[in-house]
């Protein structure tokens, strides 16, 4: 049965419902050209062996292959997902705590607060990284400090030691990672309704409890989103690495994507390089997919 | 308006799939890897030395020392009222990432530094065999043959039969050892070691007079330099070249190589080296040498420089020296050198701003700017820490010493010995074990 054609409004007449992809076409061509193409040139590149100049070898899935032998590629993988508990874990229960101190009382300065949290998050990466390799040096404020208070036994080079390295270089991720899952809470926060708040101190909640049985519940979509921006940012590490160890010392902090602009770039293997990118690409993938998952059924 | 809904779903439908289809197919002969990169072989290059007349532009890429360079074009440009030089700098790292794909486009520039990536561009023919312009020209007498044998790419020549030339040097480099005259004698240390045990006895007499013996930036390049130092006293000059070269058969896994690599760990179970040598970049560890945190210093000339401005006449300099007092001379050193793309229109041009390089002119302005001339005889003697390396680079010159840095063995070589020495130096990997990681990253890479 002929179902009574759709209400226009007027002047929208003899106007088709696919008009509106024509709006979106522009950007989508943009997308397709600059994201999605090299994308697909990505993993149509992971399947040769090419060094960047001469023409490439067709290997199949060889390089994918090699990948999973190569021991260096493991640990670098390993690697990373250990820095997502710098990256992530830490920087949320970090957030969540700032959030717990700053949002229930409103007292003058709190902007200041916000804004040296924050600002981790606005200067570049690069800097980041120039700046700690400075604070974890030998003569660094980091070993001042610890000599300040009489452990001089603890003090070392932190980047340099085999030990401490992939540490050291996790804590400069909660460092910049942490202000930015604060500030997402808070803006969280914000959208609580102030009744529930007084409701719960009527009925005579501490500060504790009222985060946990007010705030918290009301984060679940920030939380989604922290977690998400986080853990790619720990598996796509890149420029802080880069800048602070350069992956050393020997392979304790080489991370995948270090290896993706190493392979390619100094050591002509761009289809490993690609294999590789692709690998990652597919990884993080799979991780947002079930945080987004995770955070879905929960609400 | 429900029929053109109709109407236009398939048209769409099919402008979709027009669209899904073509581009990737349209793209498919351009995406295939290298396939725009094949040239037409390496263009001949005149045996002459004569020089266009006319107005001719010559774009030059490079990533050392920019003022030298500004100062070498003007003076050539002054010789060359035909030619202008036009020069475009690159940060370094830039440079040799970018390097591949400089000289692979259409847009490469007549003359480029020298650099890794070099060995395989001129094995595809982006490279011009200059070995013709090395006769024209004469540049056997005017440039010492072991700076040319680094530019060699390891390839024959295929126009004059001989070895084949791939660059001239402008201002060469060499790795040694520096040390702090005044912590030196108060470690009752009075000049520089005569052979490697000597060395190795004064190490220990800083580390007993409760001095940080060595100073090594090991975070990027100062451990491989420590490394090739070592090898390059137990390596016969000539295996050594073979490995470099990628020649059939030769390998580091042998006695010498061992040799080396124990010293690192022993050295470093001494507690001979700063104790962050692994976490220092060789620059912070050449500031800190600077400030009197250390006996020695590993590093080349270019931090000669900056040394003989801060500390003055407290500083010295010396090649690594060998197991016994007679040995030769060798330390790892390359040159700032020039190649010429095979795209270039004006080959004549480039031939003659190279030749101009390695003029007594061009030598006092490379020497004027902290670097080696290729001939030294030809200008003024330098002062001081400087006059200590060139004295060491005119022995290892004259050794034949001069063997070039070992990560130009394969491009993947420079990662692997920078965390294989880091391994080396906090005692985590067995000598053998890391040679055998190098062996194989050059197996795989000279492997037809």
């Amino acid at each position: 049965m002929p179902s009574r054609p759709p209400v226009r409004p007027p002047g929208t007449r003899g106007r088709s419902p696919w008009r509106g992809y024509v709006y979106v076409l522009p950007a989508f061509l943009v997308y397709v050209a600059f994201a999605v193409l090299p994308a697909l040139h990505t993993a149509y590149l992971s399947l040769f062996e090419w060094d960047g100049v001469t023409l490439g070898e067709w290997v199949g899935l060889g390089n994918y292959l090699e990948i999973l032998q190569d021991s260096v590629l493991r640990r670098s993988v390993f690697n990373a997902l250990v820095l997502v508990v710098f990256f992530s874990f830490i920087p949320i229960v970090l957030g969540l705590a700032m959030t717990g101190l700053l949002a229930r009382y409103r007292r003058p300065g709190m902007g200041a607060y916000r804004f040296l949290f924050m600002l981790p998050q606005v200067i570049p990466l690069v800097a980041v990284g120039v700046t700690w390799r400075w604070l974890y040096g030998d003569d660094g404020l980091v070993n001042q400090a610890f000599g300040a208070v009489g452990l001089d036994g603890v003090t070392r080079a932190w980047l340099g030691d085999f030990g401490a390295a992939l540490i050291a270089v996790g804590l400069v991720g909660t460092w910049v990672l942490s202000g930015l899952c604060m500030m997402l809470f808070l803006s969280g926060v914000q959208k609580v309704d102030p009744n529930l708040y007084e409701a719960a101190r009527i009925d005579g909640a501490g500060p504790v409890r009222e985060f946990v049985s007010v705030t918290l519940p009301h984060l679940r979509g920030e939380l989604a989103v922290a977690m998400t921006v986080t853990t790619v940012a720990a598996l796509a590490s890149f420029d802080i690495v880069y800048v602070t160890t350069n992956g050393g010392p020997g392979e304790q902090t080489t991370v995948p994507g270090l290896l993706v602009y190493r392979l390619a770039f100094s050591e002509g293997k761009v289809g490993l390089a690609a294999a590789l990118a692709v690998v990652l690409g597919l990884l993080i993938l799979a991780i947002v997919y079930l945080i987004n998952r995770l955070s879905r059924t929960e609400t | 308006m429900m029929k053109s809904t109709r109407r236009l779903r398939p048209r769409i439908a099919r402008a979709a799939c027009a669209l899904a289809l073509t581009l990737p197919l349209a793209a498919c002969d351009a995406l295939t890897p290298g396939s725009a990169a094949t040239v037409e072989g390496p263009r001949s290059v005149p045996s002459s030395t004569a020089v266009p007349e006319g107005d001719v532009t010559l774009r030059i890429q490079f990533a050392d020392a920019p003022p030298m360079v500004d100062a070498l074009i003007a003076a050539f440009e002054k010789g060359h009222p035909g030619i202008s030089v036009e020069p475009q700098y690159k940060t370094f790292t830039d440079y040799v990432q970018n390097l591949k794909l400089t000289m692979t486009s259409d847009s490469a520039p007549d003359i480029a530094q020298y650099a890794v990536g070099m060995t395989d561009l001129a094995e595809d023919g982006h490279i011009l065999d200059l070995a013709p312009y090395r006769e024209a020209y004469g540049w056997d007498e005017s440039i010492p043959p072991v700076s040319l044998d680094q530019l060699t790419a390891g390839q024959q020549s295929e126009a004059t039969g001989g070895r084949a030339l791939f660059g001239v040097p402008a201002g060469l480099s060499m790795t040694g050892i520096y040390y702090n005259k005044e912590l030196a004698e108060k470690a009752g240390i009075d000049g520089p070691p005569r052979t490697l045990a000597e060395f190795e006895d004064q190490l220990a007499a800083a580390k007993d007079a409760g001095l940080t013996p060595l100073g090594v930036g090991g975070l990027d390049t100062g451990g491989l330099h420590l490394w090739a130092a070592l090898l390059n006293q137990t390596m016969p000059t000539d295996d050594y070249w073979d490995w470099v070269n990628g020649s059939k058969g030769a390998t580091v896994e042998n006695e010498a190589g061992l040799t080396a690599s124990e010293l690192v760990v022993e050295w470093g179970r001494k507690g001979y080296y700063n104790e962050s040598a692994n976490g220092t970049a060789q620059i912070d560890s050449t500031a800190q040498f600077a400030q009197g945190d250390s006996v020695f210093l590993i590093n080349g000339n270019w931090a000669a420089g900056q040394l003989a401005t801060t500390m003055a006449d407290n500083v010295g300099f010396f090649p690594m020296p060998g197991e016994d007092a007679g040995d030769p001379t060798v330390a790892s050193g390359f040159s700032v050198a020039y190649a010429v793309s095979s795209r270039t229109e004006h080959p004549e041009a480039a031939g003659a701003f190279l030749d101009f390089l390695t003029t007594p002119e061009a030598g006092q302005i490379i020497s004027d700017n902290g670097f080696l001339p290729p001939n030294p005889e030809a200008v003024a003697k330098p002062e001081g820490v400087l006059a200590d390396v060139a004295e060491g680079h005119r022995k290892a010159v004259g050794d034949d010493g001069i063997t070039t840095f070992p990560d130009f063995a394969a491009p993947a070589m420079l990662d692997r010995l920078r965390s294989g020495v880091q391994k080396l130096i906090a005692d985590r990997v067995e000598p053998a074990d890391y040679l055998d990681s190098l062996q194989d990253e050059w197996e795989e890479h000279h492997a037809e």
